[in-house]
């Protein structure tokens, strides 16, 4: 500190938010007799264009060297004041913001006691700020490339975007075809269009862009660095079947030794697939893949006189010496479009979902209307004696979801339209069949939602308000046990199929990414996403985003909508070609520092390195930060014994004497 | 504990040419002091001791040797250094390695198994010190006192040192050479040695350190002479800012003590040196001692056991227990 320090302090009225509740007027007079501060000025809005005004002029006028505003949370307007301090020629991290809305107007009824405490935390940034050092941030080059996590929709639509704006994409899919789940279904709500006659061109084109490079059948193993320099490694692993020989005819699979023995994952374990197979007839890319599970010749060593596949491809692919590949590659951002799980409806034993072959899914029911299905689209079930045209089809909604007794308390936000779709279709398939519909409430909250729920409805499915306690077998029939809660009767409704509208979950290996990019969940087990309303796709990791339902259930044109936000939020460093470090970073002390290494355990952001120095002739180790990655939380200094790593701005001889001027310590 | 092999061997490691010297025990000057000894050279090792006297932890001098300024173009001597532990020294040790305050290859371990040491307060009271030394040995399940050509029993319930009743690791944890026969472990006592703290209500226990730490001198023995106490920029002698004022009073030293106790927790291995070298006789072994028994029981970890540990301090599983946060 080379100046004295002259301080400014504005104290917002915030509208009434502030000055319903504080006497702002009060606080300003108070500052003024405070050490160090030249002007203290109240102004109803500090944040507007002249209340900004108001602080530069005063920093050219009353040359002030230190700004204190007294408004919202730093969260709100810290970047809004340093920008505006900056503009007037001050070091931007010469700014402290006493919170007195959040922490103050708005948790406090009493004017006199909230107007006391505003005093106190003014006084206390008053102490702080003096004690404020300048901060150079850096900027450093951004490799314009983006990785993608996942090839649904979100990730399919995401690619597609960032390609298209001309730059590489890396497209990561854990299974041997892009779709994801969209792929499985068959006509989307409300509109009725088949999915994949929307999804297949997408999913084409996403192989084919010369922009994107596809990666299936493969998994990130490790990604370092940071937001402009990510490091990323990936698996692709061995499908037995070379790449670029493979011509998709499908000889291998009809030929296979095990034909149609292994339960397919694209139909739901409705419909059969070969140890070699496609998992579905659009598959992109349009490639044969070994399961290392099922394949006699991978698993036991050998396949009757000799491996099938391997004589009757005429291309010559396959390859049983094929190795797992490492690809290693860098990007300036991450895209995380994992997607979700159906809830397991083995879950809820109530409903038998293991004991009876006829009480499925709504996945499943997805398969079963499908033209592409294992029925080809025909719905029969068996009834323990014959197969029939379910006549009696009850839907189950909320299976998984709004439940707190498997640990779900959201709402899927799909099941209610995915079940009134269904329902449409197996009324236009089996037009005499009696559906009805067992809710606990319907929402129809999106774009034509309500109208499609009317439709319906007119058509002749019944819906009745009541969760189902139990369902269970008599004779041919299942007998669904509930109470119909709106004329409270308790009803033993027989039927032929029961469709169970499972909810979303988040994916079970969802860890796996987790740990690779350090991000955290919400209470509902999701992605948690940086901010709810106005960072709905950041992480806190920067320069990872979310789309789609990893982050939360969400339907198609919600997931479309998120992945291009996704898209563009990514775009932005790689259209920039540089990224801005925060400057607010930890810094060693390294004569202090005793190399012990716990901060570089406890860091989350993996920025804390040891290294060698030489120390007066002696080699000995001490932790470097990487400003980078460094996100500046303080972990690592809570973690240090001997206090030789501490965070810029947060340093403890800057924060004690803030604390100490609330009155805590003496 | 055949000595001539302790010395023997110990002869051997010091004439190698990358050892720097030998650290042990040797008799002290009077009654039943023993001091810590550097020994060179091979003529060094004949002054070797290993006895029921040899409380003291050597693995604080692997850190305590000061790293001064070399003139311009000297080389630091790598060489390594040759240590005796008891099993509780090598948790100390042990733990050094988990927190990168020395590197296991610049360490000889030489491991003693311990049957247990002596009180030496005890044994003073009972049989007062004289001017020259005497000798105390392992005798079966006790001791023997030798002193003026004469033999006296010590049982071991008497004069066994508290942190040896509550010893899980008689046996070094690790060594690269180990003198003597591994010692069989004994059982422990159904109290876990701090029965009589957790006894007491939170008034009790005010009341109870309030007067322990009034009568902290603030000597700083319990930091120097604790192995795993070695920043050299201790945050307690710092100004700015000033965490704990020099002041010599209940609060201050409340602060100081406590400091030192969370600064231990999931690291103190329990080797009891700064209980014994306290001249204000403050039972600093029960302060540390509820720390560990805190991190054993509620996160399952006990500290320098396993060299590959991650640092408990530094170390965090989302299902850890968290009951404790307000």
């Amino acid at each position: 500190m080379t100046d004295k320090p002259k301080v400014g302090v504005y104290v917002c009225h915030c509208g009434i938010n502030i000055s319903a509740t504080v006497d702002v007027e009060t606080v300003a007079d108070y500052a003024l007799k405070l050490p160090n501060v030249e002007v203290a000025r109240t102004y109803s809005y500090m944040c507007s264009d002249p209340g900004q005004v108001l602080i530069k002029n005063d920093i050219k006028e009353h040359g002030l060297n230190r700004i204190i505003v007294a408004s919202c949370s730093p969260r709100m307007h810290e970047p809004t004041f340093r920008k505006a301090i900056q503009e007037a020629g001050l070091n931007p991290y010469y700014l402290e913001m006493a919170n007195i809305r959040e922490q103050c107007s708005w948790v406090h009824e009493d004017m006199e006691e909230a107007t006391a405490k505003s005093k106190k935390l003014v006084a206390s940034a008053v102490a702080k700020v003096r004690l404020l050092e300048a901060l150079e941030s850096k900027e450093v080059d951004a490799e314009p490339a983006a990785l993608i996590i996942g090839a649904g929709i979100a990730g399919i639509q995401a690619a597609l975007d960032i390609a298209d704006a001309g730059f590489k994409v890396f497209l990561v899919e854990k299974t041997p075809s892009v779709g994801g789940r969209m792929a499985q279904l068959d006509k989307t709500f409300p509109t009725l269009d088949c999915s994949a006659c929307i999804l297949t061109p997408k999913m084409v084109d996403c192989a084919s862009h010369p922009n994107i490079e596809l990666l299936s059948y493969s998994e990130v193993e490790e990604i370092g660095g940071y937001i402009g320099n990510f490091d990323v490694k990936v698996r692709k692993k061995a499908r037995y079947v070379d790449f670029d020989k493979c011509t998709g005819c499908g000889d291998c699979a009809a030929e296979c030794r095990v034909k149609d023995r292994f339960p397919s994952e694209f139909d739901q374990g409705m419909g059969k697939r070969s140890a070699i197979y496609l998992p579905f007839p659009q598959a992109v890319p349009a490639k044969y893949t070994i399961d290392p599970e099922s394949c006699l010749y991978l698993t036991r060593g050998k396949c009757g006189k000799g491996p099938k596949c391997q004589e009757v491809c005429k291309a010559e692919a396959i390859n049983f010496e094929q190795e797992d590949e490492i690809v290693e590659f860098k990007v300036g951002a991450v895209i995380v479009a994992t997607g979700f799980d159906p809830f397991d409806a083995s879950r809820k034993p109530e409903y038998g979902y293991n004991d009876y072959p006829n009480v499925i899914t709504g996945m499943e029911m997805e398969r079963l209307v499908s033209a592409s299905g294992p029925t080809g689209g025909k719905v029969k079930v068996f009834n323990g004696e014959e197969e029939i045209e379910p006549k009696e089809v009850a839907f189950i909604k909320c299976v998984g979801s709004r439940d707190a007794s498997v640990g779900n308390e959201y709402c899927s936000r799909v099941c209610c339209m995915y079940v009134a779709k269904q329902a449409h279709l197996i009324r236009d398939k089996i037009p005499d069949a009696n559906i009805r519909v067992y809710y606990i409430d319907v929402r129809a909250f999106g774009k034509g939602f309500e109208e499609f729920y009317d439709r319906v409805r007119r058509e002749n499915v019944r819906y009745i308000r009541g969760n189902p306690s139990e369902i269970f077998k008599r004779g041919n029939k299942l007998v669904v046990k509930v109470e119909d809660t709106l004329t409270a009767t308790p009803l033993e409704d027989e039927v032929d199929l029961v469709v169970l509208g499972v909810g979303l979950e988040p994916r079970a290996d969802m860890r796996e990414i987790m740990d690779l990019l350090r991000l955290s969940q919400s209470p509902d087990r999701f992605f948690l996403e940086a901010h709810p309303k106005l960072r709905p796709v950041d992480t806190a990791t920067e320069g990872v985003f979310l789309a789609g339902c990893c982050q939360g259930p969400k339907d198609i044109p919600d997931t479309v909508a998120q992945a291009k936000g996704a898209a563009s939020s990514a775009m932005i460093p790689l259209a920039r070609g540089k990224v801005m470090i925060s400057a607010q970073v930890a810094e060693v002390d390294e004569a202090t520092c005793r190399g012990c290494g716990f901060c570089v355990n406890i860091c989350p952001y993996t920025a804390i390195e040891l290294v060698k120095i030489n120390r007066f002739g002696h080699e000995v180790e001490v932790a470097r930060v990487n400003e980078a990655l460094c996100k500046g939380c303080g972990s690592c200094s809570a973690g240090c014994l001997s206090d030789s790593i501490q965070p810029k701005s947060f340093r403890d001889r800057q924060i004690l004497p803030q604390i100490a001027a609330l009155g805590v310590l003496k | 504990m055949d000595l001539e092999q302790l010395r023997k061997t110990a002869a051997e490691v010091v004439v190698r040419e990358d050892v720097k010297y030998l650290i042990g025990w040797k008799q002290g000057s009077y009654g039943y002091r023993v001091a810590p000894v550097f020994v060179e050279d091979a003529s060094g090792a004949a002054e070797l001791l290993f006895s029921p006297l040899c409380t003291a932890n050597l693995a604080t001098y692997l850190t305590l040797v000061e790293k001064t300024p070399l003139p311009r173009g000297q080389e630091a001597d790598k060489r390594k250094v040759a240590l005796l532990v008891k099993g509780c020294d090598s948790r100390a040790v042990t733990q050094l390695i988990v927190e990168h305050g020395i590197n296991r290859d610049q360490v000889i371990v030489v491991g003693c198994p311990c049957p247990g040491v002596v009180d030496t307060e005890k044994l003073a009271e009972k049989y007062p010190e004289q001017g020259k030394p005497a000798e105390v040995e392992w005798n079966g399940e006790n001791f023997v006192l030798l002193c003026d050509d004469k033999e006296t029993e010590l049982p071991r319930d008497q004069f066994l040192a508290e942190k040896c009743r509550l010893c899980r690791h008689p046996n070094p944890v690790i060594s690269d050479i180990t003198v003597g026969e591994p010692v069989e472990p004994w059982t422990l006592a159904d109290d876990n040695g701090v029965e009589e703290i957790e006894g007491k209500n939170l008034e009790e226990r005010q009341a109870y350190w309030e007067e322990q730490f009034s009568k902290c001198i603030r000597c700083y023995s319990c930091r120097n002479v604790c192995p795993l106490c070695y920043c050299q920029d201790c945050i307690l002698d710092r100004l700015n800012p000033t965490w704990v004022n020099r002041a010599v009073n209940f609060s201050e030293n409340t602060a100081f003590n406590i400091a030192r106790a969370f600064h231990l927790a999931g690291r103190c291995i329990e080797c009891g040196e700064c209980e014994r070298v306290c001249p204000a006789n403050i039972p600093l072994g029960k302060l540390n001692r509820k720390m560990a028994r805190e991190v054993r029981d509620k996160y399952g970890f006990e500290p320098g056991v396993d060299p590959e540990a991650e640092p408990f301090q530094a170390s965090f599983k989302p299902d850890d227990p968290e009951d404790f946060i307000l």
